[in-house]
């Protein structure tokens, strides 16, 4: 098992990280545009039974249930 | 008595004329504002379709630079023949619309899909997840049960790799262990033409067990897992690219037809207000011919 996968990351955030820092290191004139698809606004919440969950919370796992 | 009572009888006389010219110029006063704010409106939708027209350039030209992300996902899925597992009947759908309107039947299409999906008699095992206000607004009223997560700011901007990583976490960690699923979302053909379509999404216990998963070398279940999630996101992104594309376009060809709409709309009130002020004209020529007539 890779040790970020241990560190609770999946590879989408690793990726993630990955490609932000890569962003860092380009030459100015480059790195302009790309910190430009650095940003996202979209915002997710959880809901339950047709009402919306508060910010944070979410659906329990069948895991978690029993 | 009769010179106090002449000056009382010329106003009333005055006050009728009055009116009828009011009532004239009312009905003119009407029109002419009901034009003004027409010619408005054609002003505003002509410029919103400058602007998704401008959008919709940068759209396309990120779809095609998108589209190997959303091919390559589907394509492993496809000679891998993964199929859904028959012992797990939970289903995810993920709907891919916007939190913007006036883009004719772009939203409504895709929640139509899973509506009908849901109406099915084994929908019970279905959840949703509403990626964009729309598509929440519709499905929210009848199938509110069914929604698991809601993600909205979709549509100012043009969708990032970033937003649909957030959205992959969201159904990974939204806490429902689905067997397989499917994103639905709008596939752009051209300027005016888009359909609805759906990529596949399935569990990592689908993907293991099916049949030839071995035509991919040196996989173990740590890359599997590592494969799926990126998929998820790639896939993702491809939809949210796609659909972004087609609302824009659709939102072109929308705003083009109201434009259009308001212009015809616009010369026919034209010809009504020349027509009824002509016909004020024709009448209080009339008065004064007749009136002039009557002195003689």
């Amino acid at each position: 098992m890779s040790t970020w996968r241990m560190a609770g990351l999946n590879y989408v955030n690793y990726s993630n990280i990955a490609a932000k820092t890569l962003r860092k290191t380009l030459k100015s004139e480059f790195r302009e545009d790309a910190l430009r698809r650095d940003q996202t606004f979209i915002k997710i919440f959880f809901w339950m039974n047709g009402n919306q969950l508060g910010l944070g919370e979410k659906l329990k796992t069948d895991k978690e249930k029993t | 008595m009769l010179g106090r009572f002449a000056p009382g009888v010329c106003t009333q006389v005055t006050m009728v004329v009055n009116q009828q010219q009011n009532r004239n110029m009312a009905t003119l006063k009407a029109i002419s504002i009901r034009l003004k704010s027409v010619k408005n409106i054609q002003k505003i939708t002509q410029s919103m379709k400058m602007v998704s027209a401008a959008k919709y350039t940068r759209a396309e030209r990120d779809l095609k630079a998108a589209r190997p992300y959303g091919e390559g996902a589907s394509q492993f899925y496809e000679k891998a023949e993964v199929s859904a597992p028959e012992d797990e009947p939970k289903q995810l759908y993920i709907a891919i619309t916007s939190d913007r309107g006036l883009c004719g039947a772009v939203h409504t299409g895709v929640s139509k899909v899973i509506r009908n999906r849901l109406s099915e008699p084994d929908a019970d095992n279905i959840r949703v997840i509403c990626v964009g206000d729309k598509s929440r607004g519709i499905l929210q009223r009848l199938y509110g049960k069914h929604i698991i997560t809601v993600a909205n700011e979709i549509g100012r901007l043009p969708p990032t790799f970033l937003d649909a990583a957030k959205l992959a976490n969201a159904v990974m960690n939204s806490g429902y262990d689905f067997g397989s699923g499917k994103i639905i979302y709008n596939k752009f053909r051209s300027v005016v033409s888009y359909s609805q379509a759906d990529l596949p999404v399935f569990s990592k216990k689908a993907i293991e067990s099916a049949p030839k998963l071995a035509v991919y070398d040196s996989l173990d279940s740590d890359v599997l897992q590592s494969y799926m999630e990126f998929s998820l996101a790639s896939m993702l992104f491809y939809a949210l690219k796609e659909g972004a594309c087609s609302e824009q376009s659709s939102r072109m060809t929308a705003m083009d037809n109201a434009s259009k709409n308001a212009g015809e709309m616009i010369d026919k009130l034209t010809l009504t207000f020349n027509r009824t002020r002509q016909a004020v004209i024709t009448r209080e020529l009339i008065e004064i011919i007749s009136g002039a007539a009557a002195l003689n």
